[in-house]
């Protein structure tokens, strides 16, 4: 396992710690039971089917969203504590700015608002996009408004970003710069990136670290180069049509018999039979396995659990 | 990379991490006060403006009554009636008790409304401030403009109207001027400018909450003050012989009801001895004995102390909406 960055009980090396969190509204549980911990300094992937929780995760760490049930602490400071503020950045799925402030308006809010505000790499990201300061947000293409956002984001100097969906609306040129921008910003000031997405391409090319959401519950949390070794692609002969014997050792995250075949994803828990043919699967497939298979049992890294009482599990 | 981009000024270069003009410098509005006016300017801007149009009229109206009353040399002698079809009258109360309504639909409903259908809530609340801070800088904002129009012209309306008030075609338990001078038009703007910001916050859509501070506002100026007004007075009566003369220090005074009454005090109603002949009546009067014209009345001289009592009914209902808009502003997600 990889254990590059699982730091000790001093809880200020984790960004964002969950114990027992949970939400719930009118309708259900949007999010139940969640703990887990995503160190400092990652750049982390939040997976999820639409309505898996992820949003109301990310509205929790911002304070959009009162928590139900446990507690989340950013930098080992208690969500809720005001001095969690300065810390944090946010960029929303739809970007929402004040439409006829300037975009110099807008860094000036960021400054307003601001106590730590980094007033020339907020001015950098804006120059760099070609933005004119005296041009009105409403009047903007997608791409310089979220380059506005992003200005916004990073001028607050935040130790952690969390982003909602940030290249969903984006044509697939402003995509490329935006994530070229992201991960620049990131990996220079060693900000802590938790970002949610859909392109699970996206992810494999940003994220070190993940955190699957299915069904308001944790199916994955840890280094990504730990997750995916975890689990081995085994296909081989079935028995009468059904799984064989053999495959009740080892977890099963995904099965599936075809004819005289049986093809499954596996966390090997032991030696596999040497006739099964044996494949390491990648990202995606990991993913989509545990998102179709919401029953599979969660997998941890070390590290990336907490139990209630916070001491630390495998 | 383009030095158009940016209102930079050429031949000084920045020292990077330094605040330039773009983030900050020396200004007199700093933080969230600068974010809330900036955001709400036009309102402000129309708001204030009215405020001075209105304000600058009742000054030159006054001025131009009170010409025309030296030159006529009231107050010994009769001036005729210089308020009759005075259009600059009708204008000015026209605005006045439009005010409420403006600062209900259009400051009131969408402050808090506005920002939660963009989404620009969320993103100052994810600044560094707490969602309480931007609530109370919100509030602030609409409340100061509330109170700075309804004091600078509730202050004028009520020094053109009081020196003056015998010229006035309106009685001072009208709405028009009861409600418009004194302490009554400030607490008034306060107490509706807070049921829009309430309903705005209910609502989360600027349409709807505008919709519904209009009803609201249309339903409680005129229909249900209306009836409070009347109410924080308590009427006196006042016996005098029938067939004589009102005494004159009654002119200002609200009559509530009116009755006949005989000698041993029992009161009858007003209609009670209208009857078809002259002859008829006699014989009911005379049979019931009535003796007295009595009237049940609101003085003026009542009128401060119900103002007052108005203005703190107002104001207390602006603190209950203000307390329940921040109670219900900061448990639901924005």
């Amino acid at each position: 396992m990889a254990d590059t960055s699982t730091p000790n009980a001093t809880s200020g090396n984790w960004a964002l710690e969950a114990r027992g969190l949970g939400k719930h509204y009118r309708r259900g549980w949007a999010l139940r039971d969640c703990s887990f911990r995503i160190p400092a300094g990652r750049i982390c992937g939040l997976v999820g089917p639409n309505g898996a929780g992820k949003s109301t995760l990310l509205g929790l760490a911002t304070r959009q969203v009162q928590p139900t049930t446990g507690d989340l602490r950013v930098f080992g400071v208690p969500v809720d504590d005001p001095a969690v503020l300065p810390q944090v950045a946010f960029l929303g799925q739809d970007k929402p700015l004040f439409k006829r402030f300037t975009v110099a308006e807008t860094l000036r809010m960021g400054a307003e608002l601001n106590p730590g505000w980094d007033a020339a790499a907020a001015e950098r990201i804006v120059r760099a996009g070609n933005v004119p300061a005296d041009a009105r947000i409403g009047t903007l293409s997608g791409g310089q408004r979220t380059r506005v956002a992003f200005a916004l984001a990073f001028g607050k100097r935040p130790d952690l970003l969390l982003l909602d969906e940030p290249m969903s609306d984006l044509d697939p040129l402003a995509r490329d710069e935006m994530s070229t921008l992201l991960m620049a910003e990131a990996v220079e000031r060693g900000t802590t990136v938790v970002m949610s997405s859909h392109m699970l391409t996206e992810l494999e090319d940003m994220c070190d670290y993940l955190l699957v959401v299915s069904e308001g519950r944790i199916r994955m949390a840890g280094d990504a180069d730990a997750l995916v070794p975890a689990h081995t692609l085994v296909t081989g002969v079935s028995r009468d049509g059904s799984l064989p014997p053999e495959l009740t050792g080892h977890i099963v995250v995904e099965s599936r018999v075809q004819g005289r075949q049986f093809q499954a994803m596996v966390r090997p828990t032991g030696p596999l039979p040497a006739d099964w043919e044996r494949a390491e699967p990648s990202l995606e497939e990991v993913l989509l396995a545990h998102l179709r298979s919401p029953d599979a049992p969660p997998l941890y890294t070390q590290g990336a659990r907490v139990d209630a009482e916070g001491t630390q599990a495998a | 990379m383009s030095t158009t981009t940016l209102t930079e000024k050429p031949g000084k270069p920045r020292k990077p991490g330094k605040p330039s003009e773009l983030g900050s410098g020396r200004r007199l509005l700093r933080g969230l006060p600068w974010l809330v006016i900036r955001q709400h300017r036009i309102a402000l801007a129309c708001v204030l403006g009215l405020t001075v149009l209105t304000a600058l009229w009742i000054l030159y109206e006054r001025h131009e009554l009170v010409q025309l009353l030296d030159a006529k040399g009231w107050p010994e002698k009769d001036p005729g009636r210089p308020m009759d079809d005075d259009r600059g009258y009708e204008y000015i109360t026209s605005i006045i008790n439009g005010l409420p309504l403006i600062l209900a639909v259009f400051v009131g409903a969408p402050l808090i409304a506005g920002d939660q259908e963009s989404g620009t809530a969320q993103l100052v609340t994810t600044q560094s401030v707490t969602r309480r801070q931007w609530l109370i800088a919100k509030l602030g904002l609409a409340y100061t403009l509330a109170l700075v129009s309804g004091l600078v012209v509730s202050a004028l309306f009520t020094w053109w109207w009081k020196p003056h008030r015998s010229l006035f075609l309106s009685e001072w338990i009208d709405g028009v001027i009861f409600d418009n001078t004194g302490p009554v038009l400030p607490a008034f703007l306060l107490f509706l400018t807070a049921a829009g910001i309430t309903i705005g916050a209910l609502a989360r859509r600027v349409l709807p909450a505008m919709v519904g501070a209009f009803l609201f506002t249309a339903v409680t100026s005129l229909f249900v003050w209306d009836e409070v007004r009347v109410r924080l007075g308590s009427p006196k009566m006042f016996t005098y012989p029938m067939d004589t003369e009102l005494p004159a220090r009654f002119n200002d005074a609200y009559e509530v009801d009116r009755w006949v009454g005989s000698a041993d005090g029992t009161l009858y109603n007003w209609g009670r001895c209208a009857e078809a002949t002259e002859k008829a009546t006699d014989a009911c009067i005379k049979e019931h004995g009535i003796v007295n014209d009595v009237i049940e009345y609101i003085g003026y001289n009542q009128m401060a102390g119900m103002q007052w009592l108005a203005s703190g009914i107002l104001l207390a209902g602006t603190a209950l909406l203000t307390a329940f808009t921040l109670w219900w502003t900061s448990r639901r997600p924005l």
